[in-house]
């Protein structure tokens, strides 16, 4: 038997992995249309650098870079501009969006193929990452390339692949693994000689043994892990894997670490061996309110009408429509929004799948302060918040709370509490920047 | 086009543990029915009646008060009502007039519970302070209606449940016209009046009377410590409160209320193992010569470890504040029955830990993931 390790907290949701989990990734082609967001990651969206009528090709940058935390945005067809115009994202209300009408979608090379990237140096790569416009693919969609430019009094000695995806229904990345095992590992090894690192490890959960093993196969140092909701937060996996807890407020690389998730690993690799920018990623569709649940390797910009139709449609009962997985994600009210880099997964949900509780006051049960992982005390937080104490919650330490809802989760008198925990942290950094 | 269906928006986590506040409620009504079946065949069917009484008194009251503050009327039925009505019975003794449980209750939600906002943000638990509010307004109603165990269809005389004693030995006990329906704990705090009176003696020059009374003092405290008292009171034929009697049946309860994931037991462990420890350190005649079994048997103590030390609403959140609170109510515990003027200190000390709850939980924050540590 492997020896799983794991974090204090957590819990257990049902998986549902099983719906979508023996779907091989299906590659679709761009569709006629694509809406390209600007702003796919954290932080300041890029700068249009197209205007309607241009003719863009695969791979070009329509975007610029617009400051440190920020990235370029490529189109990823050949065809027209149309418009630039707001439009509803995944995650925020509207964002502005270039409209490309495809034409082909061939090409896409729009750097230099490396076949030996050690024959390059750190920094160069690190270039590279930044240009094909890389962020993290797991869902923060942080960009990688500041990640890999570490402060230099920051001595870094470990590189962790994240291949748990411990959010239920999402199975992208474990098909990923299994079928492209040979990216996610050349991905993992420029990531390690970038940062100048010895020790690197590939985390997987153990309800994935087939990834396991596959990974071990090749050679490749596997982290196995117990199954834990949210095992696959940064400062769980580092915990669990190095015993290194993360100062509150801290950053990874403050222990040493730089954790990426495996599907940026591979996009990695394929834009310093293919020379091809971040275009595409794994999506999965699944829940019991969309017919065939699936995995498909989808163009950035394609709509999720689009690929709720690629799965036969949804069933009569379909309630919740969510980008991202069940335990982070964001509904949605309609499903005219366009895939970006960072979306994991989109889940139609019928009402037997989602919880609807009533919400009624906290009984101190205690069983918030039992599971969050970063050791908080949820319900007090969240009174603090609701009378708006926003010192009192500061105390509490309201500030390190990273939303991943396992307090509500448990909650018996269904408590908003992540909705009032990110209210304060919100009013309490508004107060700050008033003192400041 | 697709774009026209609109989808229910929600926040996040989208699913969730298929647990609620009403079904943990239900859970502890599960839990305290094998004990009310003890006090129905011990008390007879006057203790299912005060049982109910209370129960109902505590639904309609509650009702009333989220009626005339606007309030979801629902909450009403969410068990925690029923809850606090059955948990204030089963501290009454059996015999007590059927209106007493009534004004009990009803006192319990409007002052314990409504007063406060309601479920959740009481600073006490709801039916201690409802017993306490009894103590003190009837004290011979809360204290006379002991009945013998049985003795509700029985022709014979069962005069009391703890049995190995004799009744004459009983008779030579001061007070002794409190004894028809003792309580193994009254007849303990007796024992230690006895002692107190042989110390007089002792002082007044008069040995001879000092040494019979310590030796009976001595022979009752070791007919509590035989087993046949355990085994009465672990199977519940003791005189006692209603609920408080059949220890077995409450532990039914218990391992039901851990199996559903109800029941924390750091809080019960950690009362039930202080009043164990300190049983024997000061429970007895002298020191570290106490009787630990007896005393977590007898009384309220169970009862109260299982259900009213575990009190969500009322006491500590944190996994240290828990503990914390358990030792200090099994230290209060003790010193009433030792020292205090009741032979039973269970309600009083959770009453009084109740008061300190917030306070514990703030001192027993846990260490926030990657916080170095907290001052202070
Ligand atoms: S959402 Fe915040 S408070 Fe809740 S469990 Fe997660 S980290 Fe803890
Ligand atoms: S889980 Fe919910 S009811 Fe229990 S203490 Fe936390 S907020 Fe209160």
């Amino acid at each position: 038997m492997i020896k799983a390790r794991s974090f204090k907290g957590g819990i257990h949701p049902p998986g549902n992995k099983d719906l979508s989990s023996k779907q091989p990734i299906r590659r679709l082609p761009a569709p006629e249309t694509v809406w390209i967001p600007l702003c796919q990651h954290m932080g300041v969206p890029s700068k249009p650098s197209v205007s309607k009528g241009d003719k863009v090709k695969r791979g070009e940058e329509i975007g610029t870079q617009n400051g440190f935390i920020s990235l370029p945005t490529h189109s990823p067809v050949n065809g027209t501009v149309k418009s630039i115009e707001s439009f509803p994202m995944p995650h925020r209300r509207t964002g502005p969006c270039v409209v490309i009408e495809t034409e082909s979608e061939d090409g896409g090379q729009v750097f230099e193929k490396w076949d030996d990237y050690s024959s390059h140096s750190p920094a160069e790569i690190t270039e590279r990452i930044k240009l094909a416009g890389i962020c993290g693919m797991g869902g923060a969609s942080f960009p990688t390339y500041v990640k890999l430019s570490p402060p230099p009094d920051k001595n870094i000695d470990t590189l962790i692949i994240n291949g748990i995806e411990c959010e239920p229904y999402l199975t992208a990345d474990h098909r990923l693994m299994l079928e492209n095992p040979d990216d996610v590992i050349l991905g993992m090894e420029i990531l390690a000689y970038t940062l100048g690192v010895e020790k690197c490890l590939i985390g997987i959960e153990i309800n994935k043994p087939d990834a396991i093993e596959l990974m071990d196969k090749k050679g490749v140092s596997v982290l196995p892990l117990k199954v834990s909701y949210p095992q696959g937060a940064e400062k769980q996996l580092i915990d669990a894997a190095t015993g290194r807890e993360v100062p509150a407020g801290g950053l990874p690389l403050d222990v040493g670490v730089v954790v990426q998730n495996v599907g940026t690993a591979a996009a990695v690799a394929k834009a310093v061996r293919d020379g091809e920018p971040s275009l595409r990623r794994i999506i999965t569709v699944t829940g019991r309110g969309v017919f065939s649940p699936a995995n498909y390797d989808a163009c950035v910009g394609t709509l999720f009408s689009d690929l709720i139709g690629k799965s036969g449609g949804y069933t009569e009962d379909v309630k919740r429509l969510i980008s991202g997985g069940p335990m982070m994600g964001m509904s949605l009210y309609t499903d005219g929004v366009p895939v970006t880099k960072g979306t994991s997964g989109l889940l139609a949900l019928t009402d037997d799948e989602v919880r609807d509780v009533v919400e009624g006051p906290c009984i101190r049960c205690g069983k918030c302060v039992d599971v969050c992982p970063l050791r908080l005390t949820p319900n007090l937080i969240a009174l603090a918040a609701e009378n708006e104490r926003w010192k009192l919650a500061e105390g509490f330490g309201a500030l390190n709370c990273m939303a991943c809802g396992t307090c509500s989760y448990v909650c018996p008198a269904g408590r908003y509490l992540v909705h009032y925990i990110k209210k304060a942290q919100d009013a309490i950094r508004a107060n700050k920047g008033k003192e400041a | 086009m697709a774009q026209t269906r609109r989808f229910e928006l929600a926040m996040s986590p989208h699913v969730g543990a298929n647990q609620t506040t009403r079904k943990i409620m239900f859970d502890v009504v599960i839990a305290l029915l094998p004990a009310l079946a003890a006090a129905t065949w011990f008390f007879g069917p006057r203790a299912l009646l005060i049982v109910f009484l209370s129960a109902a008194t505590a639904v309609v009251a509650e009702f009333l008060c989220l009626k005339f503050m606007k309030r979801p009327v629902s909450f009403a039925l969410d068990g925690s009502a029923i809850v606090t009505g059955m948990l204030l019975a089963y501290n009454l003794p059996s015999g007590v007039p059927i209106w007493l449980p009534v004004i009990g209750t009803a006192f319990a939600i409007v002052v314990g519970k409504q007063a406060f906002g309601g479920l959740g943000h009481n600073i006490v638990n709801p039916a201690l302070l409802g017993r306490a509010f009894l103590m003190a307004s009837f004290p011979i109603l809360m204290t006379a209606g002991w009945a013998a165990p049985e003795a509700w269809n029985s022709s014979e005389d069962i005069s009391w449940g703890t049995s190995g004693i004799a009744m004459e030995e009983m008779s030579t006990i001061p007070m002794a016209d409190a004894i028809s329906g003792a309580t193994p704990l009254n007849v303990l705090k007796q024992t230690f009046d006895l002692d107190a009176s042989a110390a007089n003696a002792r002082n007044e020059g008069n040995t001879t009377e000092a040494q019979s009374l310590e030796e009976r003092a001595d022979g009752i405290r070791s007919a509590l410590s035989c087993n046949s008292t355990y085994m009465n009171l672990l199977i519940g034929r003791s005189g006692g409160c209603l609920g408080e009697t059949s220890v077995i049946l409450l532990l039914v309860g218990a391992i039901y209320l851990v199996m559903r994931g109800v029941l924390e037991l750091r809080l019960p462990v950690s009362y039930l193992g202080t009043v164990a420890v300190l049983a024997w350190v000061f429970g007895g005649s002298g020191w570290f010569n106490g009787d630990p079994l007896f005393h977590v048997l007898a009384g309220g103590v169970i009862l109260g470890g299982i259900f009213m030390v575990s009190d969500m609403v009322t006491t500590p959140v944190t996994p240290k504040g828990r503990i914390i609170f358990g030792i200090g109510a099994g230290l209060l515990t003790m010193v009433i029955r030792r020292w205090g003027g009741y032979p039973e200190g269970c309600s009083y000390s959770i009453l009084l830990m109740n008061l300190v709850t917030p306070l514990i939980d703030k001192l027993t924050l846990p260490r926030v993931f990657g916080e170095v540590k907290k001052n202070g």
